[in-house]
């Protein structure tokens, strides 16, 4: 038999030729996607976002500089308490350029990232190196006990720094 | 049957050794060319190849050594997995133990760290050779790709393996490295144009977390012994059968 | 003019008489080429084996997320692309400038219509694609070896003999290029990369086709910008050449 591939009519070929490439592109278009979405875990086993730092009284300047850094959450939870006069805020010890943890010398009063040599002041600005932006601030407020807790999951870039939950008060 | 002389005779023409090996060494050319065709392994090459094939000075017999060095890689690779595990809790530990405590661990590990650092460096040469005898012109455009891609798998593998050991030299080396993918134009969180956040970007794709973590661990072993050695392995394969297909290795015409 | 022509068709003609060279003589695989194969096996195994005996691969301290190793360098083959960051930004050097190396490379035999010197050794007939493709090749190597031997902490210069003990500071008044006058003179370097050379060669142009040459000559107006972005940094110590609001080049 002859079949003439001009015509548009449908015929028994044609139409299971459809159906079975029609069957192939849609098992392709939905397992696709899921295969992808497969790679999205729905729980991680990370670190909890928000941890309790204690009461704001616990932290107080030393000596007659204007900041005190904390380093007592780094280790754990890449966390710098900054305590300035009437404010407290928490610096992501994480650089601005790659993610390195930059390190806090407390005799220079500067960040120092170990990566790509970048430096930020004691509030976190950037002045050297290739790190595009200062150091990001996480969200810090004031519990229902009194105490201070730390919120990992919302970060906050330098032009949002006026923002509420960037710093409390003191 | 001749009269056995000795044991190796007895042997050599046995029924069963006859049955397992079908060709010796005579030196005749149709005995030549039976070791190669009859041979399973050997029959990647062809019977004849032209002079300059067998200089060293035209191929560097640096496409070889990098299949040779990957070889070296899968079974000192299989090896390693009898004591290693990817969980951030014991991987470490299982890297002293191979070190101090496993027989000849730490032989297999530094063969299998140094002939992975040779082989991204063969790879790179055998490409450079390729370029200057100019063998990616038709009819082996393809291959000069398939090549680009091995290439890319070998960089893969070697970077994926490069986390296993989960001590800080892994760790910041995948950091510094995986932080990059963050800057992807459009699915990276902290690229130009970024669409997505940290949670949904391709870095977390990749990652299956935020950070570097038991999931990473377990990727990039995953990646490592699976699914770009089975890559490697099919393309490995079109690149050998095309040198074939394509008229063999490329010559003065 | 067809704005795209074919690419891969630009050397049909010398296919059929690449695919079988019968000019050259032919040996037998068994037993020289198979023997020689051995030897290198062999060898390989050795060189190997007393590798492995004498030097052990590195195992540092445990992975530990909240202390960075100072320098933190990738494996020595991405430690080029690493070097790059200093000069631009995490974006291109680590994603642009990677993807588009990769696509270079397996464009090359589809814009390279030059059906010379195919299976020798030849400088003189494949001149233009020799010099850019070892340029490129030595740039990777020059970055690379930068990055691996001469980065110490805080990814700053150190000379081999010197000690990483030594402290530097890093004292750099970077500034960037008002974006105007960026984005005219970095369109400016790419017409001047692009249709000089068509105008100046037209046989050069005509060989490739539009499509072609296009691709050509904006790959290598992109390799040649690194090195010139390098310069721009170390000489003139200029950040960005053109900045945008979302992103900086």
């Amino acid at each position: 038999m002859h079949t003439d591939v001009h015509k548009t009519e449908i015929t028994r070929r044609s139409l299971l030729s459809l159906l079975g490439w029609g069957a192939f592109f849609t098992t392709l278009a939905i397992s696709v996607p899921a295969s992808i979405r497969f790679l999205f875990p729905r729980v991680l086993f990370e670190k909890p976002s928000t941890f309790k730092i204690g009461a704001p009284d616990d932290f107080r300047i030393n000596g007659n500089s204007e900041h005190q850094v904390y380093e007592t959450w780094k280790a754990e939870h890449s966390v710098w308490l900054v305590k300035e006069k009437n404010r407290i805020y928490a610096v992501h010890a994480k650089c601005t350029h790659l993610g390195c943890t930059p390190n806090w010398f407390p005799d220079e009063g500067v960040f120092k990232c170990p990566c790509h040599g970048s430096q930020f002041n004691r509030s976190g600005v950037n002045f050297a190196g290739p790190a595009p932006r200062p150091l990001d601030r996480l969200k810090i407020s004031i519990g229902k006990d009194g105490m201070l807790v730390v919120d990992k999951s919302r970060v906050y870039t330098f032009n949002e720094f006026d923002k509420q939950g960037t710093y409390v008060e003191v | 049957m001749k009269p056995n002389k000795n044991i190796w005779q007895s042997i050599r023409f046995s029924p069963l050794f006859k049955s397992i090996f079908r060709h010796g060494y005579d030196d005749t050319k149709q005995n030549k060319i039976l070791q190669i065709r009859s041979n399973v392994f050997l029959h990647l090459h062809p019977v004849k190849v032209p002079a300059h094939a067998m200089k060293i000075r035209f191929t560097w017999c640096m496409g070889g050594i990098t299949f040779f060095l990957f070889l070296v890689e899968t079974i000192t690779g299989i090896l390693l997995m009898f004591y290693y595990r990817p969980v951030p809790e014991y991987a470490y530990q299982d890297m002293k133990y191979l070190e101090f405590d496993v027989p000849f661990g730490i032989l297999l590990r530094n063969i299998h760290r140094w002939a992975a650092h040779l082989m991204v460096g063969t790879v790179m040469l055998h490409m450079l050779r390729v370029f200057l005898t100019g063998s990616y012109k038709p009819p082996r455009e393809f291959n000069w790709v398939v090549g680009v891609m091995l290439l890319i798998f070998t960089f893969l593998l070697s970077f994926t393996g490069y986390l296993l050991p989960w001590d800080q030299l892994a760790y910041w080396a995948i950091t510094v490295g995986t932080n990059m993918i963050r800057a992807t134009p459009f699915i990276g969180h902290e690229g130009p144009f970024a669409l997505l956040d940290k949670y949904n970007d391709v870095r977390f794709m990749i990652l299956g977390g935020t950070e570097i973590g038991a999931n990473a661990l377990l990727r990039f072993y995953v990646l490592h012994i699976v699914v770009l050695p089975a890559a490697a392995i099919i393309f490995m394969a079109v690149h050998f059968w095309r040198i074939r297909k394509d008229g063999g290795i490329s010559g003065p015409l | 003019m067809p704005l795209f022509v074919p690419l891969p068709l630009c050397s049909l003609v010398p296919l059929y008489k690449t695919m079988y060279h019968s000019k050259s003589k032919k040996h037998l695989v068994w037993p020289d080429l198979a023997f020689m194969e051995f030897l290198t096996a062999v060898a390989l195994t050795i060189i190997l084996i007393a590798w492995a005996l004498l030097a052990n691969a590195p195992l540092l301290e445990i992975a530990s997320p909240a202390r960075s190793e100072n320098p933190s360098k990738a494996p020595w083959y991405f430690v080029g692309l690493q070097e790059l960051l200093v000069y631009f930004d995490p974006w291109i050097a680590g994603v642009m400038i990677p993807s588009i190396i990769v696509f270079c490379l397996m464009m090359i035999p589809y814009v390279d219509c030059n059906s010379k010197g195919s299976g020798e050794y030849s400088f003189s007939l494949r001149k233009f694609a020799v010099i850019n493709f070892i340029f490129g090749f030595l740039m990777w190597l020059t970055l690379l070896f930068v990055g691996f031997f001469l980065r110490g902490p805080s990814w700053q210069l150190y000379l081999p003999w010197e000690s990483w003990e030594k402290v530097k500071d890093i004292e750099e008044n970077l500034w960037s290029l008002n974006p105007a006058v960026g984005l005219i003179s970095l369109l400016a370097y790419l017409a001047l990369f692009i249709i000089l050379p068509a105008v100046i060669k037209k046989d050069f142009y005509k060989r490739r086709g539009i499509a072609r040459y296009a691709i050509v000559m904006l790959s290598l107006a992109l390799m040649y910008f690194v090195p010139m972005k390098i310069l721009l940094r170390l000489v003139f110590n200029i950040k960005y050449v053109l900045v945008t609001p979302w992103f900086n080049v």
